[in-house]
Parts: structure tokens; C-alpha cells; sequence
């Protein structure tokens, strides 16, 4: 187990940096810079800022002192600075000597911040909403899933997923906005707008005060981003588990006379489970990048909206930023997903 | 089995869980529970004061457009938000008043104006002394000490060259250097690295309390760019470090909360990136007839889209928004109190088609001016922009030192005029012996839903009146606004321009003229954009630049506005902005027409 | 082994000398199935709509009648009260006009072909290049299954929204910088023709496929492992025909089922794309863009958000409903308790 996670971390790192060549030229060769704009900046200032950020260097000579600052560990005897164009991910002081490493480089957008700030400040309010639409997803998607599986083809199945397919059918577009008019501004039930976490953030991503305020913020938009991977959920749920059902150890269960309840709970649901747990990963991945018109609706300082935006706004180092995370956090939540697969089916075994 | 079911929720759990063991309170240096009005009262117990009370700190909550806020340091600064925070905490040495756009005192209490035999202009200002650096240190406003602690440090002449300096420094890459660059002394070519001596700009600090600047030219509008965001005092000690190391040298990052200082009525306290940004009243600023006192305690500026931005504000939740989503006007003004609290004023900005013309088809006057007189503006504006904008005959809009206005001017420039454009077209059609829908136009925008309707609305017009056939063509934003500028400039393309500083010459020589922002040019020769040039013009603009008669003025600009939009027509000027807002009653406010506001002068009543 | 074999193709195949029968079954079960029955019900109403939306829609769908802007049909004051006091009724727009005046249930039947090209093009590209991909992949194991596969892993991290952008940016310049008869024309005028919809097919494809290719390498996995295969390779059958005659037909359903449920994920994906302006060109309607550009007045005029959602929930749950009595019919294990 251990070198087959040793093996998949250093494949990762070959996938991040393809990814990152790639990115990189792509990104380079659409028009427009990002220095571009309405009211047109003299050359002159251009040239400046393309001196300034280094974008008059040849290419390849940005692409590897990009390499140099976030991949290769930094050794030094001067301590971190404030500067802008000193932030590093990880810093430790060893002795007399720091070792710094993982620099994303500034936001030509935002003066004065770097990638590594957005990191900081906006990923962990992302993920935050991540983790509530999951288990938004998990909450409805799973029970939904494991009636109409036990009501195969009756109106409870017809029920439980047509509801869960609505759910996936209505986009989070004109969802977010009717919950908004509904319950923040009809009602006044919860607040229209907004996320109840700012930076500093517990433990890096954890909002410092957990309380019923911080859920109303996070109800409407984690269930608007959450219903309509419940319906994934309840459709995966629904097929293992008509799968498992049939399978000879709950027949053999069944002959034994064990109660019905019994084998449900504690035979069949926990095999249904495998196929659930294996598109948590890639599904956790797409609710904490696919956050965009969630945070927007809902007026979320995540990081949702740098995907996008800093595309339109070729703000470089925030594309490369944004593009690797996804990719390390996608290898890095299939690897998860594997090895609890592994521990969930006791037959899988690594090596 | 049960391990195995902990197993999963480890994954989805493990932040709940984790959290749960968090500390319940804040740090200290949280804002209080002030700024969120809808916070009820039990969640929070760490809250001092009752926001409904009168008697309690007056918070007014607002917003800005969705996305973060690109910068503090007013010397980088060039977008409107950034320059809004830069108008709070800073004052300029002249100060524009907002709603007349004249300048008036504001750091410095008067200046004297010695024009001088090279054609160049000598301003001498004369600073106030009883204005202190002050910053928030988590709990509430104080003034920054010197390096002994002794005293606090005095906003004095030598902060005003530095901050000008900061500006105008290479390594900076500052946007908007090139506005000192064209009118101060010097500041150009140091501003573009030919000279590192910046005593070859022309500013002088002749004592703590008096500055002196030198401008390459005599125009009337060097007061009001010397009190621009460009030239704002700025706290050296923080930027570069000072006291033997004892104050850290922050560089650019000396913009956040807690190393933040200024002087203005406000200064920052709280700026959670992509959330929000507060400013707190500053009890230092001394308060002069032109800059009051703050009434209120703070503002709080939300980063939020317009629809939400709407919600919270008939949620209650927001004192005063800007822009309501176009389709919600038609509620809004049928609500009865909605359509009180809605409120149209000027704003200091011009949409326009441009037309490139070199391009076939439109490179031909006639064609132009055909499609110019072809556009209804009054029925854009009642159907489709709905912001009760104002139809545009020219370009500088009316209101700007030196512009036209509809009551002296009421038929220059261009007016809707369906038969004259048919007349025009016919004779272009007669000669080149050619029918109008076979004409090969495109009319080029960026995507985005509102230039879209517009696109669309104005097609529509032109097939109605003049029966041809204009092919619409969108790119995205970045692209968009190369190849508008590029050898490949599109026949028609759309763009706005708002002003910098409240004088025609910022419209019709720094947009249209050779070189101007959408006309650039090689060697004197335009290649893009409208790709024109008209000697004329030219020398009607510079000549408008440097004359001192302000009703010289206008007239010289009047006749340069005939030149671009009828004679030559290079554009068609759509219509000249308004500011939408929606505001609770019970605030007391001003309007201002340049997009930033001056929230000393506002005020919460008891409600 | 590598893991997502182990993770996707976990189940056995059907035994082939039941091949035929089993499709009889698999298509009677299929017809037994109300969902999967209305769901396809439902799919061929919208084609039929697409296809006759000339007949069904009377106005035209691009024509704007500035004055009848945001004009509503009286009925809807009874579901939206509030509506009384602003909107201006005509009784000409069945379900309202949009914010330039052109009808809205024109540009809702005429969204269907944008919808609809997405549902079944999207399909076609991601199982053309999917099972072609994933099939060799599979087959051949080791080492080439070993390169294709990672070759995927990164495409699954790939930005196609820098992708989409980019080829844009290319294509849909200035017109008259591109002359006839080089590609790049060729492609503007294809794009052209049908209203810009063919990056958004391109984006579908760079990610869709990908899935596929997983799915269909996992089952082709499990299925060369089965004696009728070692059968085939005995009497000296070529690897094409064996691929063709005996693998594919046997994963056909898992693949089939898998695609049909990914069909509202493209959907999904072209009104994501016209909500950050990226979708089709204006003055054709579809269904993204018609939603995200009313969604921003929903308050105010709800009308012209709700029916095209409606219309892409139908839609989508029509294929959703299809997709699961799909995989019920084909896939034996599920076969019937009753």
C-alpha cells in the first residue's frame, strides 16, 4: 500500500507538470493581454508592466522560472519578507537556514497580492462550500437512492428519483436566485447573501466559529450546488444497492431467517456504498472548483470565481495557480477515494 | 461495519468535526458585529452596541460590483473602486467637489498660479499643519507616532512629492503615470526610465507646508490633475521602512488592514479580499467648509453582483446600491417605495460606436454619417438601456470644464434624422450603382448581454430606416479590445470612455485625437481604431487645451466636436451615462457625478 | 491492475449465447419500463419540435419588437400576483416577450435545436472518440494501456475553458482578416452555421470523452478476459474482428447507458457557457443563454427565466428517465425481482 501511494504521488507530479506545460502555452497564445483593457494604456506603461511581471522574457525562460519558484525547495539564510514577490506557500526555519518553498507568483489583477494570498483567503471559503454541498448531496441523495432501490418500481421509486432528477435538472442559475427571492427577501428567513468565515481561517481552511449563523449563510448556497449531485448520489445508491440485493451472501443471509431490516443495514448497505464512495472524490473536486455562479449568485468570497475569471482576465499566474490546484486536487482525491476503497472491499488489494 | 461507516463520514465530516473544537470567539482585531446588521443580537455576544439604536455608531452599508477590490495604494490605482477608497483616506491637494466638479481647497488651503515666458505654468501650494497620519490598530483610529513616539507624524509636503514620485517611479509600472507625464514638467521622461533623477520632475519642496509645481504647459486643468489620485501624500516610513528597522519596510503590501495609514475623513479598517471593505471615521481629520467632519462611523462595502446587491437592499440589509439590473427597473418604478428611493443623476461617461475609417464601406463619410443619423437614441434609451440616460449628440459630454451643453449648443453634432440618413446613403448607393442590403457591414462588441440588446436594438434600426443588413460579430472581453486597436480594426465596433478628470480635453484629444487611446498611431500616422486624422481637429483640440477664456473654450471645442461627429463621423455617439441608485430614506446624501462618492457628507437619520 | 478497471468494470458480462434473446428481453423489458417509456416519449416530442419549429412557432424567433419589450400574457398574474402592477400585457406573446420584444416560446422552440444538437452531438463525439480510444486501451493492456491511460489522467486536469477561449479568440476574429478557402474560414463559416455552436461542441468533446474512454477500457477489460474470447483467439479470429464481432457488442449497454445519463451534463455544460458568454451567437436562441440572461431579473420578470428551465428540465429529465430504464433493461443483474 504504501509504494502504491508513493508510485501514485510521483505520477501526480508528472501529471502537474504536463499540465502546467500545457497551460502554459495555451494560455500565451490567446490574444489579448493582461494588461489590455477599455480605456487603452499607453505602450509605454506596457512595456513597464510586461518588465515588471517579467513578460518580456522569452517564453521558455518564464515557463522555467516558474518551475524554479513553486517547484524546486528554496534554501536561504534571509528571512521571509513582506514583499510581494517573496510569498511563499510553506516556509520553515530550520536552524538558521528557512526552506521556502511553492511561490505562484503575484496577481497582476490585484496589487500587491499574490496566488498564494487567494489560496489562503478565498480557497478554504470554496472548499468550506464544498463540503456542505456534499453533504447536502449525501443527506438527500443517499436516502432518496436506498428507498427506491428496497420500492424497486413502485410510486416511491418513481418519487424518489424524479425528485432527485429535478434536482439535478434545475440550474443553480435560476435555483439560486427564486431560493434568494424565497426565503431572503419573502420570508426573511435566512440572509439573501454572503458566508459567515473570513480569514484567518482554524487550521488553514476551518471557519473560527461554527454556529447556527454560519449555517444560514451556508444553506441556500450549498444547497443549491449540492441538489444536483444528489441526484448522482441517489442514482449510484439506488443501482448498487438493487445490485447487491442480489447477490448470494444476501440470499444466503435471507435463508439464515436473519431479519430483513438486518441484512439491509448490515450487509447490503455497506457494499452499495463502494460505487458512492468512488465518485466522492471526483465529485468533492468539481463542487469546490464548479462553485462560480454559486458564488456569484450568492455573493460567496470563495475561489470559484478565479477559474474563471482569471482566465477572461489573463491575470497568468492566477490561471496557473488555479489550473494546478485543480489538477493536485483531483489526483490527490481519486488517490483518497482509492485507498477507502480499498478499505471498504476487503478483495482490492494494492501490489 | 461501524468502523467502516466512520470511515466515510471521516471524509465528508472531518471539518465539522474538527471545527467544533474551534474557539468560539473571534480574534480580536474582528470587526464587531456592526457591520452586519442582520446578524441577530444572541449569536453574537462579543457586540457592544445595538445597530437599530440611535445612539450607536451609524454604519452605512453599500456596495461595490462583484470581485475584489485591485488595489489600495492610490499611486497604482485606476479603477473606480480603488480611486473611491483613495478619495476617502487620502485628500488630494485640490480637491474637485463632486457635484459641480470645480476645484477647491482640500490639503492645500490656496496655491498661486505664475504663468512663465517658456509657456510653462509655476502652481505653488500652500499645505495645512494640523493634519495627522492616523491608521486602525484593531480597536480603534490613531495617529501614527515618529520615530521616538514623541509626536505624530504631520501629513507635510515632502509625502505629497513622495507619493507624486511613487507614481510616477518605472519599477512601479503605475496605470495611470501618464497623466502627470502629459502635463507635469519632466514627470514624462522619468516616468519612462530615460532619466533616473527625479529632481528633474517639476516638483519642489520648498518647506514642510509648501510644494511647487512646475506644468509643461498654461491649460486649465493642471489644478485639477494636481489634485488627482496620482498625487496623493503617502506614508514613506511604512513603504520603505524607517526608525533603524523598527518600522517594517511592507513595499506594496503596506495596503492591508493594520499597516494601511492615511489622513483623510475615513481610513481603512477591515478589507476581507472578494467580501467586503470597511472604512472608519477618522476623529483626526480636522475638518474644513469643503471636507466636513464624517457624520458617519463607518461604511461597509460589500463585493457583491447586482442582482444580489439588490436582494440585500429589499432585504434591508443594504442602505444604498448602485445599478439595479436593467429588467428590474420596470418593478422598481412602479413599486411605491422602491420608486422614491430610486434616484437618476449624470455620470461623466460616453457610449459610443467607433467606426474604422479606412474599412471598406464605411470608409466612405457618407455611409457613416447615414448609420450615425439612423440610431433612435431615444428609443435605446426608453426600450432597451432604460437608465434614463441622456441621448448623446457628441462626444464630451455637457458638464465637463470646456463641453457644450444642450441649452448653448442645442443642435451641434448629431441628432436622429431618418430622412436626411436615407438621403445620405441613396447618393453613396447612386454612385457606387449598388443596393443597400447588398452592403457588407459587421459591427463588432464584446460579449456580454447589455452591449448585446444595444447591438441588437441598433441592427434592428438600421434595417428599418436604411434596409441594410449589419452582421453582428462578438469576441470576449480581452480579445475584443485588441483587435479594436489592432491594423485589423472592425468597420464598427462599440466602447465608453469615462472621464479622469472633469475637462473635454481628457474626451476629445486623449480618446480621438492621433495617438489619442483609440486612435493610435506609428510615426503620426494612425493605423487602428478610427484610424483618422484631421489636421483641423488636431489643432482645434490643442488650441481649446491652452486657452484661459472658459467660453473660448467651449466654442473651440464645439467646432472640434462638429469636425469628429458630423463632417468626418467617426463615431456615433450613443448617450451619456446616468448614475442609478437606490436609497433608504433615511439616508442623507450628495451625488456625485465622477463615480466616486464623498461619504463625509452623508448622514444616517434615526429611523 | 491498475485502480479504475477495478473501480468502473467490476461486473461480469452477459453470456453471448444468449445474445439475441437477450436483446428481445432487454427491448421488452425496456417498453414494460413507464419512465424509460415517457422519457423517450418526451425526447421525441422535443425532436419533433425542433425539427417543425417553423410550423410551431409563428413568430419569428429573432425579430425584436422594441415596444412590446418584457410585454406578458395576462394569465401569468395569477401565478405571479405581483406582476399586475408594472408588466404590460399582449395576449400576442404566449408565454411573454424578452427584453428586446421577440416572443419567448419562439425562441423556446426554436432553443430545442441548440439543445438537442448538444444531447446527440455530444454523445456522438465522446463515443466515437471514447471507444475507440478506451477499446485500444483495454485491448492491448500493458504498456499502451499503461501511456494511453495516463495520456487521460492529464487531458481529465486540462483547462478547456482556456481551450475554448483560444479557439475563439482564433476563429471568430475580424472577418476580414480571414480569407476564403484557408481553414480558419472554413471553420468560421461552419461555426457560423450553426450559430456558433461548434466550439461548444468542441468543449464537450475535449471533456467528455474521457469518461468514456475510462468505461469503456474498464469493460473491455473484464470482457477479453471471458472464455468466448480465448474461443475466438483459438480459431484465429484477427484482433479487429474479435474487437468488433464479440467485445463490443457485449459492452455495448454499459456504454449506451452511461452515455445517455451523461447527455444532461452537456446540456449543462452549453448553459454554463452562455452564462459566462461563451455560448452561442446572438440572435440564436438557446436555452443557457435565454436562462442566464433572464435569471438576472428574476424577480421582475420571472417569466423569462422559468419556461426556458422548464423547458431544459423536461429535457433532462426526459434523458435521465430514458438512461436508468435503459440500464434497467440492459443490464441483467438489475433484471426484475417482481
Amino acid at each position: 500500500m504504501g509504494r502504491y501511494i508513493v508510485r501514485r504521488l510521483l505520477y501526480m507530479f508528472v501529471v502537474i507538470l504536463v499540465v502546467s506545460v500545457i497551460t502554459f502555452l495555451l494560455m500565451h497564445a490567446v490574444p489579448g493581454g493582461p494588461f489590455t483593457q477599455e480605456k487603452a494604456l499607453p505602450e509605454e506603461t506596457i512595456r513597464l508592466l510586461n518588465e515588471r511581471y517579467h513578460l518580456d522574457d522569452p517564453l521558455y525562460v518564464q515557463y522555467l522560472s516558474y518551475l524554479y519558484a513553486v517547484f524546486i525547495p528554496h534554501f536561504t539564510a534571509t528571512p521571509p519578507s513582506p514583499s510581494y514577490q517573496d510569498d511563499f506557500m510553506l516556509n520553515l526555519k530550520i536552524g538558521d537556514l528557512w526552506i521556502r518553498w511553492m511561490n505562484f507568483g503575484p496577481s497582476y489583477g490585484s496589487r500587491g497580492r499574490t496566488v498564494n494570498d487567494i489560496f489562503r483567503d478565498n480557497l478554504p471559503i470554496s472548499a468550506q462550500l464544498g463540503v456542505m454541498a456534499l453533504l447536502v448531496a449525501l443527506l438527500i441523495g443517499m436516502p432518496l437512492g436506498i428507498m427506491a432501490a428496497l420500492k424497486q418500481n413502485t410510486f416511491l421509486d418513481y418519487l424518489g428519483m424524479g425528485a432527485a432528477i429535478i434536482g439535478v435538472s434545475v440550474p443553480v442559475i435560476v435555483l439560486g436566485p427564486i431560493m434568494i427571492w424565497i426565503f431572503g427577501i419573502a420570508l426573511k428567513w435566512l440572509p439573501p447573501t454572503g458566508w459567515d468565515a473570513k480569514p484567518p481561517f482554524f487550521l488553514g481552511f476551518l471557519p473560527t466559529k461554527l454556529g447556527w449563523e454560519f449555517v444560514q449563510h451556508a444553506l441556500m448556497p450549498s444547497v443549491a450546488l449540492g441538489l444536483g449531485s444528489s441526484a448522482v448520489i441517489a442514482r449510484l445508491t439506488r443501482a448498487a444497492l438493487l445490485q447487491t440485493i442480489r447477490e448470494d451472501y444476501i440470499r444466503t443471509a435471507r435463508s439464515k431467517g436473519l431479519h430483513e431490516r438486518t441484512i439491509i443495514t448490515r450487509h447490503a448497505l455497506k457494499n452499495s456504498l463502494i460505487p458512492v464512495v468512488t465518485v466522492l472524490g471526483p465529485l468533492f473536486a468539481a463542487l469546490v472548483t464548479g462553485t462560480f455562479v454559486t458564488e456569484l449568485i450568492f455573493g460567496i468570497p470563495g475561489m470559484g470565481k478565479y477559474f474563471v475569471t482569471s482566465i477572461t482576465n489573463r491575470d497568468y499566474p492566477v490561471i496557473m495557480g488555479t489550473i494546478l490546484l485543480y489538477a493536485v486536487f483531483l489526483v490527490l482525491a481519486n488517490l483518497i477515494v482509492d485507498i477507502l476503497y480499498a478499505y471498504l472491499d476487503p478483495r482490492i488489494r494494492y501490489d | 461495519m461501524h468502523k467502516n461507516f466512520q470511515a466515510l463520514s471521516l471524509l465528508v465530516m472531518l471539518s465539522l468535526i474538527l471545527a467544533a473544537c474551534a474557539p468560539a470567539t473571534a480574534p480580536a482585531a474582528n470587526a464587531p458585529a456592526a457591520t452586519e446588521p442582520s446578524v441577530p443580537e444572541a449569536t453574537q455576544p462579543l457586540a457592544a452596541t445595538e445597530p437599530s439604536v440611535p445612539a450607536g455608531p451609524k454604519v452605512l452599508i453599500t456596495n461595490f460590483l462583484s470581485g475584489d477590490v485591485a488595489t489600495l495604494d492610490p499611486a497604482v490605482s485606476q479603477d473606480v473602486n480603488s480611486t473611491q477608497i483613495a478619495q476617502e483616506a487620502f485628500i488630494g491637494m485640490t480637491n474637485l467637489n463632486e457635484v459641480t466638479n470645480l476645484v477647491e481647497p482640500g490639503m492645500a488651503t490656496s496655491w498661486d498660479v505664475v504663468n512663465n515666458d517658456d509657456g510653462s505654468q509655476t502652481i505653488t501650494l500652500h499645505l495645512r499643519n494640523d493634519v495627522p497620519w492616523v491608521r486602525w490598530n484593531g480597536a480603534e483610529v490613531e495617529t501614527v507616532k515618529t520615530c521616538d513616539g514623541s509626536a505624530a507624524r504631520i501629513v507635510n509636503a515632502n509625502d505629497f512629492a513622495y507619493g507624486i514620485y511613487r507614481n510616477q517611479l518605472p519599477a512601479n509600472a503605475s496605470p495611470y503615470a501618464y497623466l502627470l507625464g502629459f502635463v507635469l514638467k519632466g514627470a514624462s521622461d522619468f516616468s519612462t526610465g530615460k532619466t533616473d533623477d527625479f529632481s528633474t520632475v517639476g516638483v519642489k519642496v520648498i518647506d514642510d507646508f509648501t510644494l511647487e509645481m512646475t506644468f509643461i504647459d498654461q491649460v486649465a486643468y493642471n489644478l485639477e490633475i494636481a489634485g488627482l489620485w496620482v498625487a496623493l501624500a503617502q506614508p514613506k516610513w511604512i513603504i520603505e521602512g524607517d526608525c533603524d528597522g523598527a518600522v517594517q519596510a511592507r513595499g506594496e503590501r503596506w495596503i492591508e488592514p493594520g499597516f494601511f495609514q492615511s489622513y483623510g475623513p475615513f481610513t481603512l479598517k477591515e478589507w476581507v479580499h472578494d467580501d467586503y471593505i470597511s472604512i472608519v471615521k477618522n476623529p483626526f481629520w480636522p475638518g474644513t467648509e469643503e471636507i466636513p467632519q464624517p457624520k458617519l462611523d463607518e461604511v461597509v462595502f460589500h463585493m457583491l453582483d447586482e442582482p444580489a446587491q439588490l436582494a440585500e437592499y429589499e432585504a434591508g440589509n443594504a442602505d444604498m446600491v448602485s445599478s439595479p439590473p436593467l429588467s428590474d427597473l420596470d418593478r422598481i418604478k412602479a413599486d411605491p417605495v422602491l420608486s422614491k428611493e430610486l434616484s437618476v443623476s449624470p455620470q461623466f461617461c460616453t457610449y459610443y460606436y467607433g467606426f474604422n475609417t479606412k474599412a471598406p464601406v464605411v470608409n466612405d463619410v457618407r455611409v457613416r454619417r447615414a448609420l450615425s443619423m439612423a440610431v433612435d437614441r431615444q428609443s435605446l434609451i426608453d426600450n432597451v438601456t432604460k437608465g434614463g440616460q441622456e441621448p448623446a449628440q457628441w462626444f464630451a459630454r455637457p458638464g465637463l470644464a470646456g463641453s457644450p451643453t444642450m441649452a448653448d449648443h442645442p443642435d451641434l453634432g448629431i441628432k436622429y434624422d431618418p430622412e436626411a440618413a436615407k438621403a445620405e446613403l441613396q447618393s453613396y448607393l447612386d454612385e457606387k450603382g449598388v443596393t443597400a442590403d447588398s452592403l457588407d457591414l459587421s459591427l463588432m462588441y464584446n460579449t456580454s448581454t447589455g452591449h448585446q440588446a444595444i447591438a441588437e436594438a441598433i441592427q434592428q434600426m438600421w434595417k428599418d430606416v436604411l434596409g441594410v443588413n449589419v452582421k453582428l460579430v462578438n469576441q470576449e472581453f480581452r480579445v475584443y479590445l485588441d483587435t479594436v486597436q489592432s491594423k485589423n480594426t472592425p468597420q464598427i465596433w462599440r466602447l465608453g470612455w469615462c472621464l479622469d478628470y472633469p475637462d473635454a480635453n481628457n474626451f476629445d484629444r486623449e480618446n480621438n485625437a492621433v495617438n489619442g487611446s483609440q486612435n493610435p498611431a506609428e510615426n503620426g500616422e494612425p493605423y487602428g481604431g478610427f484610424n483618422w486624422k484631421n489636421e483641423e481637429y488636431e489643432r482645434l483640440v490643442l488650441a481649446a487645451a491652452k486657452e484661459s477664456d472658459p467660453a473660448k473654450r467651449v466654442e473651440l471645442y464645439a467646432q472640434a466636436e462638429e469636425i469628429a461627429i458630423v463632417d468626418d463621423a467617426i463615431m456615433i455617439p450613443l448617450y451619456w451615462y446616468t448614475n442609478l441608485d437606490l436609497t433608504k430614506p433615511y439616508v442623507v446624501r450628495t451625488y456625485s457625478s465622477d463615480g466616486k462618492e464623498s461619504f463625509e457628507k452623508w448622514d444616517i437619520l434615526p429611523h | 491492475m491498475s485502480v479504475e478497471s477495478k473501480s468502473i468494470g467490476a461486473g461480469g458480462m452477459p453470456l453471448t449465447q444468449k445474445r439475441v434473446s437477450l436483446r428481445q428481453d432487454a427491448l421488452r423489458r425496456l417498453i414494460r419500463n413507464r419512465a424509460a417509456v415517457v422519457g423517450s416519449s418526451i425526447i421525441i416530442l422535443l425532436l419533433l419540435m425542433a425539427v417543425f419549429a417553423p410550423l410551431i412557432a409563428v413568430k419569428p424567433f429573432d425579430a425584436q419588437v422594441l415596444v412590446d419589450q418584457n410585454k406578458v400574457p395576462e394569465w401569468l398574474v395569477s401565478i405571479f400576483p405581483t406582476m399586475r402592477s408594472y408588466a404590460k400585457f399582449s395576449i400576442e406573446y404566449p408565454l411573454g416577450a424578452d427584453y428586446v420584444g421577440r416572443d419567448l416560446f419562439s425562441r423556446i422552440v426554436y432553443g430545442a435545436r441548440v439543445s438537442l444538437t448538444v444531447a446527440f452531438i455530444g454523445p456522438l463525439i465522446s463515443l466515437f472518440i471514447g471507444v475507440i480510444y478506451g477499446s485500444i486501451s483495454g485491448y492491448f493492456g500493458g504498456r499502451v494501456d499503461d501511456i494511453m491511460m495516463r495520456i487521460v489522467d492529464i487531458l481529465y486536469a486540462f483547462p478547456t475553458l482556456l481551450f475554448i477561449i483560444l479557439l475563439m479568440a482564433f476563429f471568430r476574429s475580424t472577418l476580414s482578416d480571414i480569407q476564403p478557402g484557408t481553414i480558419e474560414y472554413a471553420i468560421n463559416q461552419l461555426d457560423e452555421s450553426v450559430g456558433g455552436m461548434f466550439f461548444i461542441f468542441i468543449g464537450i468533446g475535449l471533456t467528455a470523452w474521457q469518461n468514456m474512454a475510462r468505461l469503456t477500457r474498464a469493460q473491455v477489460l473484464s470482457a477479453r478476459e471471458k472464455e468466448f474470447i480465448e474461443a475466438a483467439h483459438t480459431i484465429g479470429a484477427s484482433n479487429l474482428r474479435i474487437m468488433f464481432r464479440h467485445i463490443l457488442p457485449n459492452i455495448a449497454g454499459p456504454l449506451i447507458v452511461a452515455e445517455t445519463l451523461a447527455i444532461p451534463g452537456y446540456i449543462a455544460t452549453e448553459a454554463f457557457l452562455s452564462f459566462i458568454g461563451l455560448g452561442v451567437n446572438p440572435p440564436t436562441p438557446s436555452w443557457g443563454s435565454m436562462i442566464s440572461d433572464g435569471s438576472r431579473a428574476i424577480r421582475t420578470y420571472p417569466n423569462q427565466a422559468i419556461f426556458p428551465a422548464l423547458a431544459l428540465a423536461i429535457t433532462m429529465f426526459a434523458f435521465n428517465f430514458l438512461g436508468d430504464g435503459l440500464r434497467d433493461a440492459l443490464d441483467p443483474r438489475l433484471r426484475g425481482t417482481q
